[in-house]
């Protein structure tokens, strides 16, 4: 059996856009990549799959989940077949989320200082301060260039007709830029000269744009301003990504304990003394970076550090309250801030959300709840979500009445059939669930995004959930050239 | 460099250097156990390198105890717990360090906890088990060499790896002179001495006369050319030392470089009857102490510990 064998028993579901398939027809930018393995059989397919998780077990490229004993770290799992984005499609991504996060950005200037958007009734005012992601301590604060999001994560979807949605705006510490690099760095070792022949464009510039604009953002008069990644810790579950980021950049990794603030100036402790640190790309969350301000009992941030910030001695990156704009009550609104900020029309479709503080939607949702998902407003990661499709009467129940004591907390969308593409999983080639996260760098120069992202698939068969705490996996994301 | 890395990259230096002086030791009593010295005493071994809780009740057969030494995760001190402790130092130091040192610790760490090792350890020739962690000890180094940016973390690594060194070998003279005193056999102890220390066919080109215990200690102790020496190890010591020199705060810098120079000193220039094993016992014990008030300094001045 060869490989175009495989294929010929590739079912994808009609209802659904397949990546790869359009009426049991090949796509033409999927043809180059599958009539060069045309004579691949499976075990070699096997093979090339073995290689992979032996290569990315050596390396240590895992992620953490949260349990005790031994372990803990796992491999984020990784199907070799890589997900292919036509010139076209690209450009189509590039430009909708680029407008998206300039209205973001916009949207958090605005909400931390006049907040003409509320003033003028375009977002209810009572929406934005029940949000337990609106930081008080951030009003009238300024920051460098007024940027808030330097780094951005979008997760986008298709529906059956094949146009993009957004589903979230991750703002606050998006992950999983690291497994873009290293899945590519997979591919090519899986599949020699297979690049090059798809005319494929690189990710690799991600860490030289970030570094550039992290140092872009330094306040102090210096060449070399001093940029750290301040993680919390080898337990954390994006650990390998934190260490990667640093290593790449070339800049020190610290944690809390690392550092320390004097006289409203952060410093980090070295063999040689302190030194002054200019600009941090931090990855912990807004709560826990300074234990004077925020969460008390946090041992992850830093004393004092919120003062310095404050003061303009420090850059914070992301900014502190973004949580704000992608809190998932406010996401319905994008569009309007995009006309309001903007006066332009958005790109990128958003998916119908309805919010159950409103009782005609409250009604609405749980009479159709077989067709909806409701999700809570802070939660990410896949946590805290109820698929109407496949909960049980009983679970749907329990969930309403958790809904019923804080309805702000909670939002209802109708379940949108993700795309499909084309998997190897047991020696055959199987459609399954993708949605895909491009990375957005803002900087003094403006919006840059690598052509390329984070496509994550879920893997248990037509199940439409691609988080990796709840057993989704990885691809290659290749975006072609023009 | 981030205090918290230097003293990271030192402890990774010095559980890898443990790991393999612990194996060599294994690998030659085991041998010895074999061939040579048919009632070896195990237990010995388990005394010093085990912690009493971990230590199993009845007395120990060489599976036994070559499987509690080298992999038994309950015993606090084994190689594997090392390998463990030496990759969570990595892996907290992981962008510092170069991707290919990282890499080679997280094999060894696969290699220790599989299924094959301990199906040798426990069934088959221990030996090729052994060899073949050895062999991920050797990469280690070799990489280390091959990848490390010449800074001060290859500094601090240095310092951790001989300071690592210097103490096991203490340790291993002391137990020998411990199993001399009781044992005798003095040409056969002294050459399982040599094995575990890779010092063996050094010491017949070296010393060319027969093997004597004032050759032996003088090999072990003063030969500054044999890298398992106590004196060529303090004074590797010293030479990473003293690059710090530029980047120390002046005081710190001065402190540690007294307590070194005081180290060499007492062993260059303390007359150490070398034939007398009793007086070279009490040599080690005093040692050990220099040493270990050394460590302690090392890591208040540099590693932000406090006192």
């Amino acid at each position: 059996m060869s490989f175009s064998d495989l294929l010929n028993h590739y079912q994808s579901n009609p209802n659904i856009w397949d990546e790869m398939c359009s009426r049991g027809e090949v796509r033409n930018h999927y043809k180059v990549f599958f009539n060069s393995l045309s004579h691949v059989t499976p075990d070699e397919l096997g093979r090339k799959d073995e290689l992979a998780k032996k290569l990315f077990m050596t390396q240590g490229i895992t992620f953490t989940v949260y349990s005790d004993g031994e372990g803990i770290e796992k491999i984020f799992p990784f199907d070799i077949i890589p997900r292919i984005i036509t010139a076209d499609e690209w450009k189509v991504i590039d430009l909708g989320i680029k407008q998206r996060i300039r209205a973001l950005n916009i949207f958090l200037k605005d909400i931390y200082h006049e907040q003409f958007i509320l003033n003028d009734n375009i977002i209810p005012a009572a929406l934005i301060h029940s949000c337990p992601n609106f930081l008080r301590e951030m009003v009238r604060v300024d920051v460098p260039y007024d940027i808030y999001t330097h780094i951005s994560g979008i997760d986008l979807i298709r529906d059956s007709d094949g146009s993009f949605y957004v589903l979230e705006d991750n703002l606050r510490t998006p992950s999983g830029v690291s497994y873009m690099l290293e899945n590519r760095n997979m591919t090519y070792r899986i599949f020699p000269g297979l690049m090059p022949k798809n005319n494929v464009r690189s990710v690799k510039d991600y860490p030289d744009l970030l570094l550039k604009n992290l140092m872009a953002i330094a306040g102090r008069q210096t060449s070399q301003p001093t940029v750290v990644l301040l993680t919390p810790g080898i337990y954390n579950s994006a650990y390998f990504e934190h260490t990667t980021l640093a290593r790449l950049m070339g800049i020190e990794l610290v944690e809390g304990r690392d550092l320390v603030v004097d006289n409203a100036k952060v410093y980090m402790k070295t063999t040689a003394g302190l030194k002054q640190v200019d600009v941090i790309y931090r990855r912990v969350d807004d709560d826990f970076i300074d234990p004077l301000v925020f969460n008390p009992n946090s041992f992850l941030g830093v004393s004092g550090l919120y003062y310095a910030y404050r003061k303009g001695n420090v850059a914070i990156v992301n900014a502190p309250g973004n949580g704000v704009a992608d809190d998932k009550a406010v996401y319905p609104f994008v569009p309007q801030m995009i006309k309001y900020y903007l006066n332009e029309e958005p790109i990128l479709k958003t998916v119908p959300t309805y919010a159950l503080e409103n009782p005609d939607h409250f009604a609405y949702v749980f009479e159709h709840i077989h067709k909806m998902v409701i999700k809570k407003t802070n939660e990410s990661g896949g946590y805290g979500m109820l698929m109407g499709s496949a909960a049980t009467t009983e679970q749907i129940t329990t969930y309403k009445k958790e809904v019923e004591k804080n309805p702000r907390q909670f939002i209802a969308q109708p379940i949108i059939s993700l795309s499909s593409v084309p998997c190897f999983i047991n020696g055959a080639i199987t459609p399954r669930h993708v949605d895909l996260r491009p990375f957005a760098l803002y900087g003094p120069d403006g919006i840059e995004i690598v052509p390329g992202g984070l496509t994550r698939v879920a893997l248990r068969e037509s199940s439409l959930v691609v988080n990796s705490s709840q057993g989704g996996g990885s691809k290659d994301t290749w975006v072609l050239n023009d | 460099m981030l205090s918290r890395v230097a003293d990271a990259v030192f402890w990774m230096a010095r559980y890898m250097e443990r790991s393999d002086n612990m194996l060599r030791s294994m690998r030659t009593n085991y041998i010895a156990s074999q061939d040579e010295i048919p009632d070896f005493s195990w237990q010995r071994w388990m005394d010093w390198l085990c912690t009493p809780a971990a230590q199993p009740q009845v007395p120990p057969t060489y599976r036994d105890a070559l499987q509690h030494i080298l992999l038994k995760k309950e015993n606090d001190t084994s190689v594997l717990i090392n390998i463990i402790r030496a990759r969570e130092n990595a892996r907290s130091v992981q962008d510092y360090i170069t991707k290919e040192v990282w890499q080679c610790i997280n094999n060894y760490f696969h290699q220790i906890r599989s299924q094959e090792t301990e199906n040798l350890i426990l069934f088959g020739d221990p030996v090729t088990a052994m060899d073949e962690l050895l062999r991920e000890s050797t990469l280690f180094y070799g990489t280390v060499d091959m990848t490390m940016s010449r800074g001060e973390g290859y500094t601090f690594l240095n310092i951790g790896k001989y300071m690592e060194r210097l103490l096991r070998n203490l340790d291993i003279v002391e137990l020998k002179i411990n199993e001399l005193e009781s044992d005798g056999n003095e040409v056969i102890q002294w050459k399982y001495l040599l094995y575990a220390l890779s010092g063996y066919e050094f010491h017949s080109k070296y010393y060319k006369n027969a093997m004597s215990t004032e050759s032996v200690i003088d090999q072990v102790i003063m030969n500054t050319q044999f890298p398992h020496a106590i004196l060529y190890c303090l004074l590797q010591v010293e030479r990473y030392f003293l690059r710090l020199e530029g980047i120390s705060v002046p005081e710190h810098f001065r402190e540690i470089q007294f307590l070194l120079g005081k180290a060499i000193s007492n062993l260059r220039y303390g007359n150490i009857p070398l034939a007398d094993v009793h007086h070279v016992k009490e040599f080690i014990v005093h040692t050990r102490v220099e040493i270990k008030t050394l460590s302690s300094k090392l890591a208040s001045l540099y590693f932000g510990y406090s006192n």
